[in-house]
């Protein structure tokens, strides 16, 4: 029976976010919640596993208190526990602290045979967070996966190392990152859901993991931004051709094949 | 035992307003939606009219996600060049608040809320896929291969009920019975919609239209002012655009934006969302069975809405309708019976209030609002009249008598005939 875990963070929906026109930022206000999307990937990778092999998974998130709905929508899923870890200690995180407090946490949870995340997300998009994990905790790891086997003790990793395919062989603990579109996901299901949101979700702060205030959040964040720039939209000249130069266009699409 | 004692299909103004009645006595229900936010994609013009909501959620005034209130309604027509409107401001609106404008986006999440705080399991971004029957009765949903059973399901699944057309419960819907509506949020300072509508902090105002800019077509228009956005659409008849051949209905809308009268008032802004949606507009036709063993039909998927070109008006006949809905299946819970005799109660109810009661007032309501003249001959005529009483153009005046029968023979209209035409939309409204 393996013990899996799979790491989740709830982003804003990318369909919903605007660039303010005056501003130039990012308008996330009216963006919706949506669980990263390859981090569905990554569940449904762990879910072909319990499916062949039985085992246990458990979706982990470090965000806001709101950011439960996201482990609910796993567990309807088919995913077992829901751990949400939350802790205003734990706010404005960069990678470092962010990959730290979910090993802990995961630790704290007992450890497990595999770890399963994204290969990045959509909002941030660092991808540093899977290694880090690993890192902290000394699992083995592989990025980058489409398909994770298990044969006892081991698990076979399909990685996507553009252009080809390369496969491993992988002891156990590991953390695998899944790509996107790795799989087909399932949905959720009414019945799963309603388990779900019965059983809810456990939270743990560092009350639990009484990690040391400076190795988290912001104060464990040695990332600095310094300055954000946006860049000026390209000038557009708009220009009104004469029937002849549109015939010079035309004859030359003709000439190079494009148009027949 | 079941799982449930109600299920409820939908989380739109119905389905939560049922939930809530239900929950709130103790029922121990199940309330479905699509979305996630559950209600996040609905969408209307956006005027509600809360009265009924104080029955179930005494507070809402004070904590639901409300834009403006109403404070100034207009009705009125445009032409081509002209815009010939009604301006309503009353001490009455203010005094009582009850018509607001909401964003169902953030309106429907805010109901479904409170049903999980009333005590319903509230459960996002599920779609039922069939009901479960058996003996003639419904006895639960089905999802994924699943059924989850309830003593009653009450389908409050909007205007386009899938579930109660398949088990056979209602007819499919026929074009005539249904309208499209366009809409489109346009951002907007609450700084510049306050001066531009001579408003204050709060305070809203609500504009329809009936458009005689658009030749035959039979088209209304909406213009509702949010906190800082407009909410404006145009509805047309099914029926009218297909015979028309009008597939790009955002032509339409554009055409709206582009009124001499309407441009300024949104210039600068932004569109935010765009959407589309279907309106029952069937009358009291087309109002189904409203209930049978173990079921109940609520709100649009009943045909509950009323529109008659002044108003346009859906959420507030939902929200009554879950409410009477939820009321009966409190009852019949005490009374252990789910039959349809017992649910009948629900039928009972609904003749007692404004739902029923204004749809048989008015069933005649679309021969007026599908009649071609206001779309076409009434705006013209009543901008004819304008002008030669109101523009001085160095012309002998002439009384309006004979400005009427001039207008009336410009376009072809017997005296006689225009005359029924008035009684006639007079004895309907
Ligand atoms: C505008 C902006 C700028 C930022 N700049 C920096 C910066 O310069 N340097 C920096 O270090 N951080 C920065 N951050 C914060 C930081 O990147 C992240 O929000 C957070 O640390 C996770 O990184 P990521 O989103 O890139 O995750 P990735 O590393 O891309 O995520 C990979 C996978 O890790 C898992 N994962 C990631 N986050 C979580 C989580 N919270 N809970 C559970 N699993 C998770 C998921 O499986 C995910 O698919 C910035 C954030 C913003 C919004
Ligand atoms: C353009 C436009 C303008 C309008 N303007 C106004 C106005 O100004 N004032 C007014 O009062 N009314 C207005 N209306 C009418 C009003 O929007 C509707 O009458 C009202 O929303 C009906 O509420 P309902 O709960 O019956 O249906 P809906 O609000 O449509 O809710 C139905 C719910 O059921 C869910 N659902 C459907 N099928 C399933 C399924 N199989 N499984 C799970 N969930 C399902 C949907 O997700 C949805 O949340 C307008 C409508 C339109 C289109």
């Amino acid at each position: 029976m393996l013990k899996m875990a799979v790491m989740i963070k709830q982003v804003p929906d990318s369909q919903d976010i605007t660039i303010d026109p005056v501003t130039k930022t990012l308008n996330r206000s009216q963006a919706r919640n949506v669980v990263n999307p390859p981090d569905l990937n990554a569940l449904e990778a762990a879910l072909l596993l319990k499916d062949k092999h039985g085992g246990e998974i458990t979706v982990i998130t470090m965000g806001p208190p709101m950011a439960d709905v996201a482990l609910l929508e796993c567990m309807g899923r088919g995913a077992d526990k829901g751990i949400l870890v939350t802790d205003r200690f734990f706010a404005g995180a960069d990678t470092w602290p962010t990959s730290f407090t979910l090993a802990s946490t995961a630790d704290y949870l007992g450890g497990f045979d595999i770890i399963f995340c994204g290969e990045e997300t959509t909002d941030s998009s660092t991808g540093h967070v899977g290694p880090g994990i690993a890192e902290f905790l000394g699992y083995q790891q592989a990025t980058y996966a489409n398909k994770v086997e298990y044969e006892e003790p081991y698990f076979i990793v399909e990685r996507d190392i553009e252009g080809a395919t390369e496969t491993l062989k992988i002891g156990k603990p590991a953390v695998v990152t899944i790509t996107l579109n790795a799989n087909v996901t399932r949905r959720p299901t009414l019945k799963k859901k309603i388990e779900a949101y019965k059983k809810g979700v456990t939270l743990v702060t560092n009350k639990e993991l009484n990690l040391d205030p400076n190795c988290i959040g912001l104060k464990g964040s040695p990332t600095i931004v310094k300055d954000m720039k946006t860049v000026a939209d390209p000038v557009k000249t708009p220009v009104k051709p004469s029937i002849e130069e549109l015939d010079k266009v035309v004859s030359v699409l003709v000439e190079k094949g494009v148009v027949k | 035992m079941p799982d449930y004692d109600a299920i409820v299909v939908g989380a739109g103004n119905a389905g939560s307003a049922a939930a809530i009645t239900m929950a709130s006595k103790g029922l121990n229900v199940l309330l479905v939606d699509r979305a996630d936010p559950p209600g996040a994609k609905n969408l209307s013009g956006g005027v509600l009219w809360g009265n009924d909501l104080s029955q179930i959620l005494p507070k809402w005034q004070s904590e639901a996600p409300l834009e403006r209130f109403i404070d100034n309604k207009k009705i009125g027509f445009l032409t081509e060049k002209s815009s010939i409107t009604i301006d309503f401001k009353t001490k009455y609106f203010d005094e009582n608040k009850v018509g607001h404008t909401v964003l169902r986006a953030k309106f429907d999440p805010w109901m479904a809320k409170k049903a999980k705080e009333a005590g319903a399991l509230v459960i996002p971004g599920i779609t039922v896929d069939s009901l479960a029957i058996k003996d003639r009765t419904v006895i639960g949903v089905q999802e994924s291969g699943d059924t989850i059973t309830a003593n009653m399901v009450l389908l409050a699944e909007g205007v386009n009920p899938r579930l109660s057309i398949e088990a056979g419960l209602r007819k499919p819907l026929q074009d005539r019975e249904l309208s499209v509506g366009v809409k489109e949020i346009i951002k907007l300072s609450p700084q510049k919609i306050e001066d531009r509508f001579n408003l204050s902090e709060g305070s809203g105002m609500a504009s329809e239209y009936i458009l005689g800019n658009l030749g035959e077509l039979n088209i209304g228009a909406f213009f509702y002012t949010n906190k800082d956005s407009i909410s404006l659409g145009i509805v047309s008849p099914m029926e009218e655009l297909r015979k028309n051949g009008v597939t790009h209905t955002y032509d339409l809308i554009e055409m709206f934006k582009e009124h001499p009268s309407i441009a300024p008032l949104i210039e600068g802004g932004t569109v935010a969302e765009y959407g589309a949606h279907l309106i029952p507009e069937g009358g009291i036709e087309s109002v189904p069975q409203l209930y049978g063993n173990g079921y109940m039909i609520l709100g649009d998927a009943a045909g509950f809405a009323f529109s008659n070109g002044l108003v346009l008006q859906g959420m507030n006949y939902a929200i009554l309708s879950g409410i009477m809905a939820g009321e009966t299946a409190v009852r019949a819970k005490s009374m252990n019976d789910y039959s349809a005799k017992s649910l009948s109660e629900y039928e009972k109810k609904l003749n007692n209030t404004y739902v029923l009661k204004d749809l048989k007032t008015f069933k005649d309501i679309r021969k007026v609002t599908g009649n071609p003249k206001m779309y076409t001959v009434y705006p013209q005529l009543l901008e004819g009249i304008l002008l030669e009483t109101l523009w001085e153009r160095g012309q002998p005046k002439k009384k309006v008598r004979d400005i009427l029968s001039e207008a009336a023979g410009k376009m072809n209209m017997s005296k006689v005939k225009t005359l029924t035409d008035f009684y006639n939309i007079y004895r309907r409204m």
